[in-house]
């Protein structure tokens, strides 16, 4: 099948899917997932396409947050300006720090542990300015987002249905954007800086720019799934910019598969639905995601659809 | 005020051997085997806790206890390394995301086994000293020298012996090791296994002094990767006075600004030594 076809195949499915299955629980899960799996698919054009492993994104996205609902409250935005103020705020946020990095030439573990330091300043601030933000209690966000539907008007974006509908559109959109990047110059550029940063600068091709790029474009996108996700959830918290929700994007980029653009979303689906289908106390759940990292890495490196799709291509070259 | 700064530049060095003993064990993980061990702040909740149960819950003597502790965290180490670390020797990335994945099981494992609750330990050995007017508990004092004997002990050793030189040699040159009659494998397991002891035997020490909590090992093994790359990776007595450095700015910084800004003070250090003397500050001696 080509990949448009997959595509449109797998957005009719999406599309049909609340027509067969009425259960509110089973819905909830897939927003979840949808969401998180924007954050996954635009994580992986950063570490999986570009081979850098940012430790940001999870700044990208509480950042987002906050400054989506701050400017709704403070200058009475909607939510779509207030969206649009986090992403342009955020993207310009990241392009300081990344070109911090990428000037100094930080590589591997360095980049992470900058990037991680970036990531925890903004995380303290966030959790001592209380004036604002109110510190580690967080925010209850009473709006939701109004949107224009045919037939309906405008109406408030609220209950199961409409926001199954509207992350899906977000999740398509990224998958759309971060394809077209990688199948394009610039996505060749990206896995020549992945496979050889020094060779593609011999080459001619302008490593930092194009590293830039990644990190700021994928960054956009976590902002952008900021402000959705905790206006779905109702909640803003400093969590959404700690350590553990940098890694739980990592894992859910792992396990589903770095080197296809889509693949990140069923890890995020796998690791949003597994604590619902079986109930795990916290403790043991922490033991359960451990252990899924520790087994995808060590036996399973190319994530659940790289292995599933070797398999299958093995099989039909043996028959 | 001078007794007051006094007291927490002392209180800053105790808490900076803390840190300097995980560094150590990060800067001689990364130069033998390639990769940073973030779980080594897991090891050194481990070796508190076991600390704690062996002397308070089944009343072993301290000094047994702290042994205990590091015997389980060394053979904790040793399993580690055969199944997990034996397999991503020099892979930054895999090794990096093996050891979350490995402290999210430790720090599970230990709020199912101990709960959330904050243990404390008996006091070991009470009274206090009074030195230059400012009151020291005897214990911070005993931990403090304990924790430095160990640091230089272990400097002595990779000077000294013909393992330290075994590991130096192989931390410049691998191959050149290898054929020098080095057996590298052993020492790889080897330093994985002395690093996580170095970890427990911390914080067994630890456990005297403050409270325990399943995840005290995370802010921690940061500290100590910041203490690591302040002072230059692959310096042993550089990650004791990177250790040394951020506890006395932190314990000294929390005199002028609020506490909140504590954990600010090792991110600043660390993007700012990153950006302008990326080898670091003790760089040279491998």
């Amino acid at each position: 099948m080509r990949p448009a076809s997959k595509f449109l195949f797998a957005s009719a499915a999406i599309v049909a899917l609340p027509l067969v299955a009425h259960s509110d629980f089973a819905l909830t899960i897939l927003i979840f997932s949808f969401l998180l799996g924007m954050l996954a698919v635009s994580f992986n054009l950063i570490f999986g396409f570009t081979g850098q492993l940012s430790m940001f994104h999870a700044a990208a996205f509480g950042i987002s947050a906050y400054a989506t609902h701050l400017s709704m409250k403070y200058w009475a935005l909607t939510f779509w300006e207030g969206m649009l103020f986090a992403a342009a705020l955020v993207t310009i946020i990241s392009i300081v720090v990344g070109a911090i990095c990428f000037r100094f030439k930080l590589k591997e573990f360095y980049f992470a542990v900058v990037t991680l330091a970036f990531s925890e300043m903004a995380r303290l601030i966030v959790l001592n300015w209380n004036s604002v933000t109110n510190g580690s209690l967080g925010i209850n966000l009473q709006d939701k987002p109004t949107l224009w539907i045919p037939w309906e008007g405008v109406t408030k974006v609220d209950g199961t249905l409409t926001w199954y509908y509207l992350s899906s559109v977000g999740l398509g959109l990224t998958i759309l954007v971060c394809w077209r990047i990688v199948h394009s110059w610039m996505g060749r550029c990206f896995a020549a800086i992945r496979l050889n940063d020094e060779l593609g600068d011999a080459l001619g091709i302008n490593v930092f720019r194009y590293k830039l790029a990644a990190f700021a474009t994928g960054n956009f996108i976590a902002a952008v799934t900021g402000s959705l996700y905790s206006f779905y959830l109702g909640f803003i918290e400093p969590g959404f910019l700690s350590i553990d929700q940098s890694l739980a994007i990592v894992a859910m980029v792992l396990l589903g598969g770095r080197s296809m653009v889509a693949a990140p979303v069923v890890g995020a689906f796998v690791l949003t639905a597994l604590p619902h289908v079986i109930h795990f106390s916290a403790e043991v759940r922490a033991i359960v995601y451990g252990s899924i990292l520790i087994l995808t890495i060590l036996l399973m490196p190319q994530g659940i659809v790289g292995t599933l799709a070797s398999r299958f291509r093995g099989q039909r070259n043996a028959a | 005020m001078g007794q007051l700064i006094l007291g927490q530049l002392l209180n800053g060095a105790i808490i900076g051997t803390l840190y300097g003993i995980l560094a150590l064990g990060v800067t001689l993980t990364f130069g033998i085997t390639g990769i940073v061990n973030f779980a080594l702040g897991a090891f050194m909740m481990l070796g508190a806790y076991v600390a704690w149960y062996l002397a308070d819950g089944i009343g072993m003597p301290y000094i047994f206890a702290v042994l205990g502790a590091v015997l389980v965290t060394a053979i904790g180490g040793f399993i580690a390394d055969q199944a997990l670390f034996r397999f991503t020797r020099n892979n930054l990335v895999n090794g990096l995301l093996v050891s979350i994945g490995l402290i999210a099981i430790m720090e599970g494992g230990a709020l199912l086994v101990w709960t959330s609750t904050p243990k404390d330990m008996h006091y070991v050995l009470p009274g206090v000293l009074h030195i230059f007017g400012i009151v020291v508990p005897k214990m911070k004092l005993a931990v403090f020298a304990l924790l430095l004997a160990v640091i230089l002990a272990t400097y002595a050793a990779l000077t000294r012996t013909w393992i330290g030189r075994a590991a130096y040699a192989y931390a410049q040159n691998p191959e050149a090791a290898r054929l020098m009659g080095v057996n590298t494998d052993r020492l790889q397991t080897g330093v994985v296994v002395y690093s996580t002891a170095l970890a427990g035997f911390g914080g067994a020490l630890y456990a005297s002094l403050y409270s325990l909590e399943p995840t005290m090992g995370s802010l921690y093994i940061l500290k100590a990767i910041e203490a690591a790359i302040l002072a230059g990776i692959g310096s042993v007595l550089g990650s004791l006075f990177g250790g040394a450095i951020l506890g006395v700015t932190e314990g000294t910084g929390s005199i002028f600004l609020p506490s909140a800004f504590r954990d600010a003070y090792g991110l600043i250090f660390l993007v700012a030594i990153l950006l302008f003397k990326p080898a670091g500050l003790f760089a040279g001696k491998k």
